[in-house]
Order: C-alpha cells, then structure tokens, then sequence
C-alpha cells in the first residue's frame, strides 16, 4: 500500500542555515504521526514542505504517492493544513467561512449544506453556525480552523502546533477531537512541543531535532531501543537503619545505576531515587524483590514520564538551549 | 495524451478557474459591500459629480447667455443656432469638467481599493490557507482584482446619468462620452492591476499602498512634467539656432489616462479653447485644427469669442466628427485626430495590465515553490549529498 507521507533524504536550507537535514520519513494510512521537538527543531519546514508551501533544497517528499514540487494541485486535494500561525476572514460568519473553503476545493453546493452541519458538530461549534468569525474565542478559531482543514475530506491532517496558545480546557477539547478524527480513519501529521500531548494521542511519534529525525516508531518501540534508564521514586517506611539497609541492597540489584536518598534522614516515609537501566519487567523484579525480603514499600513510581525523558535523552539538550 | 483529450482537459482547466475565480470573488463582495460602507460611497462619489456638474453649469450658463445674445451673425437667418451653440457651450463645460473630475477620482479611489488586495492577506496570515487549496494562484489574483474593481465598476457606471446630462445641452455626442467611459474603466483596471502587483510583491499594504499611489502620481502627472521639461530644454538647446520647438516623444504620454481624456475633450470643445491648447502644443504642427479638408468656399465665417482661431461655419460638407446636425451653415469644431491617443492609451493600458496580472499571479504562488514548478526529479543526487551534511557532526560534537 502507498504510505500516506513519504520523505527521502528531504532537506531545507535558508542561507546557509539548515532548517531540515535530511529527514526519511514514512506515515501510513490512518496513522497518527506525533512530530515532537524543540522549537527550531524543523517540525513546521517539513510540514511546510508536505503543505506546498515550500520547495525542499534537496530530497523528496510525496504525499499518496505524489511528489509535492511535480505536482503541488494534486497534493493539496489530498490534504487539509492547519498552520501554526494563521488568520481567519473575521468579516466572514463561521458557516461562509466553512462554505468558502468548500468551494475552493469544488464541494458541490448540494452537498456543503450537510457537510458544513457535520463539521460544525465534530468541532463543537453547531452553534456558532451564525456568529461573526471575528466574535469567536481563540479556541473556537482553532476548531474553526480545523474544521477548514476537512471541508474536502482529505485523506491526510497537517496539524502544525494545533493545541498551541490554548488553555487546559480548550487543549482537552482539541484532543478530543483529534482521537474523533482518528476514528473516522484520517491519518494525521501533528506536531508539537508538549510531549505529554501526543504521547496518549499518536500511534507512533517522530522525534525531531536540529533539522534531524532522531528517533521514529511507536512509542514501544523506541522505549525499546533505546534501553531506557528511568528515574524510580520508591517510598520507604522504617527507621533509619532500615533504609540504609534498603539502600545497600538496591545498590547490589541487577540494572541499578544509582541510588540516593532525596528526603530528610527521619522523615517518614524515606524517599530513594534509583536510577534504573532496564525495562518494565525488570522494574517489577525489582519491586518484588524488595516486599520479598522485608522492605516495607509504601510507593513505587517512576521520576518522569516516559517520553519526557526519552525525548531529553534523544535529544542531549534542553528546549531553552535549542530556542 | 490523445489529441481528443487536449481540449476537454483545457476546458475543464477553464472551468476550474472560473470557478476559483467566481469563488474569490463572492467571498470578497460579500466583506465589501456587507454593512453601510458601500453604499455611503457611492452616494458620495456621485453627489460630489452632480455638485460638480451643477457648478460647471452655474460658471458657463451667464457666459452662454451673453454669446446667445451678443452674437451679430452676418446672415442675419439663425437665431436658433446661436442659441443652440449657446446651449452647446455649457453641454460642453460639463462634460469637460465632469471627464475631468471623474478621471482624478478614478485615478485616487482604485489604488485605495487594490493595494491591499494581496498583502492584507500575508499581514492577517490568510494566504497560506488559500494558497493550500488547488485553486491557482492566477484565479486568486484575478479574483482579488475583479472585486476590487467590481465596486469601481458600479461607481462608474452609476455616475453614467450625470455625465449623459450633456446629452440634454448639447456640446457633446454620445460618442464622445463613451470615449469618456472608455477611459474610465482603463484607467480603473490598469491602476488596479498597479494595486494589485504591488500588493503582491511587497509585504506590507501600507508600502504597497505608497508604491500604488507613486506610481499613479508619475503616469497622471509625472509622464506631462517629464514630457515638458524635455522639450523645454531640448527647445533651449545651443544648437537650436532658429528656436524651433523640438517636442520630447509624445510616446512618453501614451501611458497617461489624463492625455487621453484632454483629448476626448479637446475634441468636443466648440472653439480653440483650452483643451485644444494643450494637445497642439502636445502635438504641434501635425494638429489639424482646421477640418479637412477645409471647404473651398466658406459661406460665413463667424468668430465666437477673441483669442483662438476663427471657427468656420461652412455649408453641410461635414467631415466625420463635426457636429452638423442642424440645416443651414454649422459650427465646424476643430478637428484633432480624434482618438490618437486614446489608441494608443487603451493599446498601451492594455499591455500593462496583462504583464503586470502575470507577474502578480507569479507573485502569489508561495516564495519557497516559486522557482520549482517545473524543476523534476533531482532527488536522488540531492539525498545523497544530504546525508553527508554539515549538522551531523555538529550533533555528534
């Protein structure tokens, strides 16, 4: 089957700046592909570049097969692009607004009545159908937005930063719409720099850096490749003597990288931090070992969450560093 | 492709962009002409026209009456045509005042409406929406420019009855307010397209709107000034011993609306007036002011008015653009070659609009695809000298 996007090789220079540095990529059908990254790191060049709006310096880049410099007409009847900075017609109501996009893509006018009705539902706004585009809140201009993205049913969802600027509410609503289009079979490129975002959203992620692809797969798979060393957090009861017991014997457990006590010596329950290389069946191993001789574990978690950490790791730097 | 293919797959190419084109339009007709504003502009756009016409009326119609008076005419026999001359003179004043006013405000208003048409977009960051969908950047461009000429359009053409007042006095034809409309819409679409360009190539609608309003000042006034001092100065010349004129090419002002309505309304003046005036000095000696051929035996010849070169009333032998429409001796007017250089204006208006429309669609397609349409397939050398790039290392570092 043709994958949906495909890149070979792609790079983006401006001046003598490499924006994108040669990027292979691979998204198939009903795919949600997580683009996650610092700022800077090239997520919105190359969904430029799937979006026709810019032409690679070198390498390829198809989406449905079709190469986005041959045939750029083609390409943007298969898609629907949602920039990360972008206006909206405000001396428009939202259904004109809905209907002009419609049209540009050649909806038949039959069938942009129901269509623009649906799309409304989907995005929560069936009853904004009326309302200046201008009298419309920032989240509702972004389900608006990508509402506009869908009027041709497009097979594939550009999403640059689609939760961008949003409070926690209208992020929660955003997502939500999200896994709905995920249902309907769409497949989708969406980007973020908030990774706990995508994490529970995309069945496979993309980790991007300085123009590079450094990690792709899903989100298993790279844990796996990775051989990831987390950062446990267990809680113990007991006495002094008894943790530095708990302590020692950490320290002579198979995958342990460190141990330290973050807590206040006699604050109850003692807080150890266990840097771990292994995977989740060694860290239940680990914990049963413990109850077995005798620790009394009142807490057993891990420091970070995984793709956090996967991405610092991945990356070898801070979001400030690279912004 | 088979040769039966071609034309359908041209034709629904056409259809597609009409559609586009019909598409842009609606969206922008329905921002401008929704609320009050429209209207309140064109009522004050043709307010400011009839007030004009009245005022051309008030300063023409005690002149008038004096020349329907004063008048000894030798054959004692028509009353009826001084009268009708008199008439004339005030159709005339204004339908020249009237081209006159029209043409500036034309020339002030389109820019106003154009120069935003494209960079509004970029600054409100709705064209990369627009230009994602398969609608060609051409079918925008066109579209942008039609809405913003559709209300120039209907400005134009409402302000029609004002002008066809003339018609009711005399002193100018149907003819020659059609001349008048000709140049109108010209100049609206050709300093629209000027508009549009400029709001395509530069970013900012406040620039654009700037490098419009030059450029509407130097073909309205800039070409005449130019064209003037060069001849002065090529007049002055050392070596011009016997002071003839030496004109600068009258080419210079085939791009000016201005020069072709003084024309349209040289034409229609009764007398040497000052119209008249400035296309002789425009076209010197070549002018005919006199028709021609010159009837061999003038019956009457009446001078109205002193200064300017008598005007001939002559028996009906009437060359095609004299207004000899009543019987007995008429008012031959002063023949220019009617319309040299509305022409070569509408010729050159033409040319300008169209490369410039070109240009602008150009314009719109996004920077980084701009250059790249036709490039094909160079991909796989380029991957290959990508993987070797300069930020692997600088990661590894």
């Amino acid at each position: 089957m043709t994958p949906i996007i495909e890149t070979r090789g792609l790079v983006k220079s401006y001046d003598d700046q490499l924006a994108v540095a040669g990027i292979d990529m691979v998204v198939g059908p009903g795919e949600i592909f997580g683009l996650v990254g610092p700022n800077g790191a090239g997520k919105t060049t190359t969904m430029k570049i799937l979006a026709t709006l810019l032409a690679p310096t070198a390498g390829e880049a198809l989406v449905c097969g079709i190469g986005v410099t041959e045939n750029p007409i083609e390409v943007r009847r298969r898609i629907g692009y949602m920039p990360d900075f972008y206006g909206v017609y405000d001396d428009l109501r939202v259904w004109e607004y809905l209907d002009f996009f419609a049209r540009c893509y050649r909806v038949p006018a039959a069938r942009r009545t129901a269509m623009i009705g649906e799309l409304l539902e989907i995005v929560g706004l069936a009853d904004k159908r009326d309302a200046y585009v201008e009298a419309l809140s920032r989240g509702m201009r972004q389900r608006l937005c990508l509402a506009h993205t869908l009027v041709h049913d497009p097979q594939l969802l550009i999403l640059d930063e689609p939760a961008s600027g949003l409070d926690p509410r209208a992020r929660v609503e955003m997502r939500e719409i999200l896994r709905e289009l995920r249902g309907m079979g769409k497949t989708i490129l969406v980007s973020s720099h908030i990774l706990p975002e995508l994490a529970e959203l995309c069945t496979s992620v993309g980790i991007i850096d300085r123009g590079m692809l450094l990690k792709a797969g899903s989100l298993e798979e790279i844990e796996r490749s990775l051989r990831t060393t987390a950062l446990l957090r267990i809680d113990l009861l007991g006495d002094g003597d008894a943790v530095a017991a708990a302590v020692e014997r950490l320290g002579t457990m198979a995958g342990v990288t460190s141990v330290m006590e973050v807590h206040m010596p006699d604050s109850q329950p003692a807080r150890l931090e266990v840097g771990f290389d292994g995977d989740s069946a060694g860290q239940a191993r680990l914990l049963a070992a413990l109850v077995a001789e005798g620790h009394r574990v009142s807490g057993f978690s891990q420091a970070t969450s995984g793709l956090e950490e996967l991405f610092l790791q991945v990356t070898g730097h801070d979001d400030e560093e690279a912004a | 492709m088979t040769t039966s293919a071609l034309p359908v797959r041209r034709a629904s190419l056409a259809r597609d962009f009409g559609a586009s084109v019909a598409t842009i339009l609606s969206r922008e007709l329905r921002g401008r002409f929704r609320g009050r504003r429209a209207f309140v502009v064109l009522t004050i756009y043709l307010a400011v026209l009839a007030l004009i016409a009245y005022g051309a009326y008030t300063v023409q119609a005690p002149h008038a009456r004096s020349l329907a008076g004063g008048v000894t005419d030798p054959s004692g026999s028509s009353t009826v045509l001084t009268m009708a001359n008199a008439s004339a003179s005030i159709g005339q004043a204004i339908f020249s005042l009237l081209s006159v006013f029209q043409l500036l405000l034309v020339a002030f208003i389109t820019p106003a409406f154009t120069a935003g048409a494209i960079s509004l977009e970029r600054e409100k960051q709705t064209l990369d929406l627009l230009v994602t969908t398969p609608m060609r950047p051409g079918a925008i461009v066109v579209g942008k420019l039609l809405a913003a000429l559709a209300f120039m359009f209907l400005m134009i053409l409402a302000a029609i009855p004002v002008s066809a007042l003339v018609l009711m006095y005399g002193g100018a034809t149907i003819d020659d307010i059609l001349r008048q409309q000709l140049i109108l819409f010209v100049t609206a679409v050709g300093f629209g397209v000027i508009g549009v360009f400029f709001s395509a190539l530069v970013r900012r609608t406040q620039a654009a709107t700037v490098l419009t309003y030059s450029t509407v000042l130097i073909l309205v006034i800039g070409t005449l000034l130019a064209w003037r001092f060069w001849t002065q100065i090529a007049t002055n010349d050392a070596s011009n011993q016997f002071a003839e004129i030496r004109r600068a090419p009258e080419q210079l002002l085939w791009i000016n609306p201005a020069v072709a309505m003084i024309e349209v309304v040289a034409n229609t003046e009764l007398e040497y007036g000052d119209f008249t005036g400035v296309m002789q000095s425009i076209r010197g000696d070549s002018v005919t002011i006199f028709p021609s051929p010159v009837p061999d035996k003038p019956t009457g010849v009446t001078t109205l008015g002193g200064g300017g070169p008598a005007v001939i009333s002559g028996p009906i032998d009437c060359p095609p653009n004299a207004r000899c429409a009543l019987p007995g001796p008429a008012i031959v007017q002063p023949e220019l070659v009617s319309s040299h250089f509305l022409l070569r204006f509408v010729t050159s208006f033409a040319v300008l609009s169209l490369v410039l429309t070109l240009a602008a669609m150009r314009l719109v397609v996004p920077a980084g695809m701009r250059f790249v349409f036709r490039r094909r397939r160079r991909a796989a050398s380029g991957a290959a000298s990508a993987e070797g790039s300069p930020s692997v290392q600088e990661l590894d570092a």
